[in-house]
């Protein structure tokens, strides 16, 4: 079991942007898009077999050709003073049938990417993914973000757009973020390592739609290029986000009116911790809950 | 890789360099444990290792299985005189790797293993009535060379991997020469046994390691399997014609795949 660099890369200083599936891919997206945009180079992997199970096999004339795994890739590039290593992993590293790592496998792995990270001189780790929030489908998702240090948390309140977790209504300062992206937070706090998380909004009725939510991962990538000093040409990218929200309008417009009323409310709720005076008006757990249903009851009709 | 405790042995057999014929127990036709037991019967292995389950497999409880209690197994016969160990396990559930390795390793306690053998069944649109072919994967090319003249046929697959490729592909990183086996098994005959099969394979061990066993009792069982089949083509019409249309080498539909196979299954299992 291990890491295997196969490219030196010469720097002292560097920050680890990590990622792995999740949500709506809405970390997985922002991380990957900013790896191609500056650039970044691979120079490591870990091995897959402990890890993941093959899947696919490729036999040609009675040959074994190939067994393919899901990767977890390092990349990397210099951008001004900073190195910045990219960690991408197809897969979150499961234990049992469980969708999200967790256990001995997602500690092994999480110590595996901090063990490269360190040897080049990692001094802050990023880490990205989604929050699962009462919004409507066309506002612009807030990043929710979450630091293992309480000293970095007057740094993320100055950058646009985010919000601490501990703002949002009916989260009474506590949450959790599952899988990997959450337990590498962890993982650099028992290292000394500083670390944050930043969440893209996704509206918890998308939360199990069979599509990425790139609208959140732009406003992840907004941020994230804010803190790092990066310039990003985001032109290509916004026609995706254009795309999937299409898709996203086409299915919401099928949607019988009693339960598009009830959404269309989501655009006027509240649901951020209030630091004036203002009329409430909020969305209970179990509306939600009942809403989530309704819209399922809907699907399994065939959308009729 | 191997821990301490993951292995329970019983006896420690002579071997110099063995050949390792795996399978695993419940693939189509149950046909890797039916030519195991028969190889282990015929050769009169002994059992000599064990893998312990844990980690391996999900230990909540038993499957019932015909008002049989089950338990995952996963055990080690070897034959010192021709220089075989066979391995007969349930599929683990977790930990794949870790136990392919194991399975390896156990094997090559003894000293390097010669050669890898895989035994599974492959479900095949052939008639009953036709030869049962071998398809063949190998991880190198020498293996091929050497087992030229044996009649396999060469396997074209891309798609979800089986345990067997699995062990066949870790088997080629630690430079084991090794070929996975897939016998043809008509598709109606998946559910039951299909005798012809086993016999095809183990014609093909008894050749390769100059067995001289002796498979007259499956012959028999061929034989028997035959008349039933013959007479419930006489009774059944539809049956007939579906497996006539087989042996002409015609494809059956769907639906008429489903009838053949409930009908074959049906009549075999009241007259088992």
């Amino acid at each position: 079991m291990g890491a295997k660099i196969f490219k030196r890369i010469k720097t002292k200083k560097t920050d680890l942007i990590a990622c792995w599936p999740g949500i709506g891919n809405i970390g997985i997206t922002a991380v990957d898009t900013l790896r191609g945009q500056v650039q970044a180079e691979e120079f490591g992997e870990i091995e897959p077999w402990d890890f993941f199970y093959p899947q696919k096999v490729s036999i040609k004339k009675g040959f074994l050709e190939e067994l393919k795994f899901p990767r977890s890739r390092f990349y990397f590039k210099k951008v001004g003073r900073k190195g910045l290593i990219f960690f991408i992993g197809e897969e979150q590293a499961m234990e049992g049938e469980d969708v999200y790592a967790k256990g001995k496998k997602a500690y092994e792995m999480a110590n595996l990417v901090l063990d490269v990270a360190e040897q080049f001189g990692c001094q802050r780790v990023y880490t990205s993914g989604a929050a699962v929030a009462p919004v409507h489908h066309t506002m612009r998702p807030k990043v929710w973000a979450v630091s293992n240090k309480k000293e970095l948390l007057d740094e993320i309140e100055r950058y646009k757009n985010t919000i601490l977790m501990s703002k949002i209504e009916g989260v009474d300062n506590q949450g959790s973020i599952t899988g990997l992206n959450g337990l590498l937070l962890g993982v650099a706090k028992k290292r000394g390592l500083e670390g944050i998380c930043l969440m893209g909004e996704i509206p918890f009725y998308l939360q199990a739609f069979p599509l990425p939510y790139p609208k959140a991962s732009k406003s992840v990538l907004e941020v994230l290029s804010r803190i790092l000093g990066i310039g990003l040409d985001l032109s290509q990218f916004d026609n995706y986000v254009t795309q999937v929200e299409e898709t996203i309008e086409k299915w919401y417009r099928q949607l019988p009116s009693e339960i598009k009323d009830r959404l269309e409310e989501l655009k006027h709720i509240r649901y951020v911790k209030p630091t004036r005076l203002e009329p409430i008006t909020e969305m209970s757990e179990e509306d939600k809950k009942k809403l989530i249903k309704d819209i399922e009851r809907f699907l399994q009709k065939g959308g009729e | 890789m191997t821990e301490k405790g993951m292995f329970k042995f019983s006896k420690i057999p002579k071997l110099k360099s063995p050949s390792l014929v795996v399978s695993w127990s419940k693939d189509a036709g149950k046909f890797g444990a039916k030519v195991i037991d028969f190889l282990n019967k015929k050769l009169g292995s002994e059992e000599f290792c064990q893998i312990e389950p844990t980690g391996f497999f999900s230990l909540g409880g038993v499957k019932v299985e015909d008002d049989i209690a089950q338990f995952p197994e996963s055990k080690f016969y070897c034959c010192e005189r021709d220089e075989l160990v066979i391995f007969k396990s349930d599929q683990p559930r977790y930990e794949w790797y870790k136990f392919l390795n194991s399975v390896l390793d156990a094997a090559e306690y003894y000293g390097k293993i010669k050669e890898l053998y895989t035994v599974s069944g492959t479900i095949s649109s052939i008639a009953h009535t036709s030869p049962r072919r071998i398809l063949a994967v190998f991880n190198q090319p020498e293996l091929k060379k050497i087992l030229q003249g044996y009649g396999l046929v060469d396997m074209e697959y891309e798609g979800e991997p089986a345990l067997n490729s699995y062990l066949l592909w870790i088997a080629k990183r630690r430079n084991i020469p090794g070929v996975s086996l897939w016998a043809e098994i008509p598709f109606y005959l998946a559910a039951q046994e299909d005798p012809k099969a086993w016999r095809r394979m183990l014609e093909f061990f008894d050749r390769r390691f100059t067995l001289n066993i002796d498979l007259e009792e499956i012959s028999e069982e061929i034989k028997k399997q035959n008349k039933k089949i013959t007479s419930i083509r006489r009774q059944k019409p539809a049956i007939n014609k579906y497996i006539g249309q087989l042996e002409r080498g015609f494809m059956l539909n769907e639906k008429e795949q489903e009838k053949l196979a409930k009908e074959v299954y049906q009549f075999l299992k009241e007259r088992s």
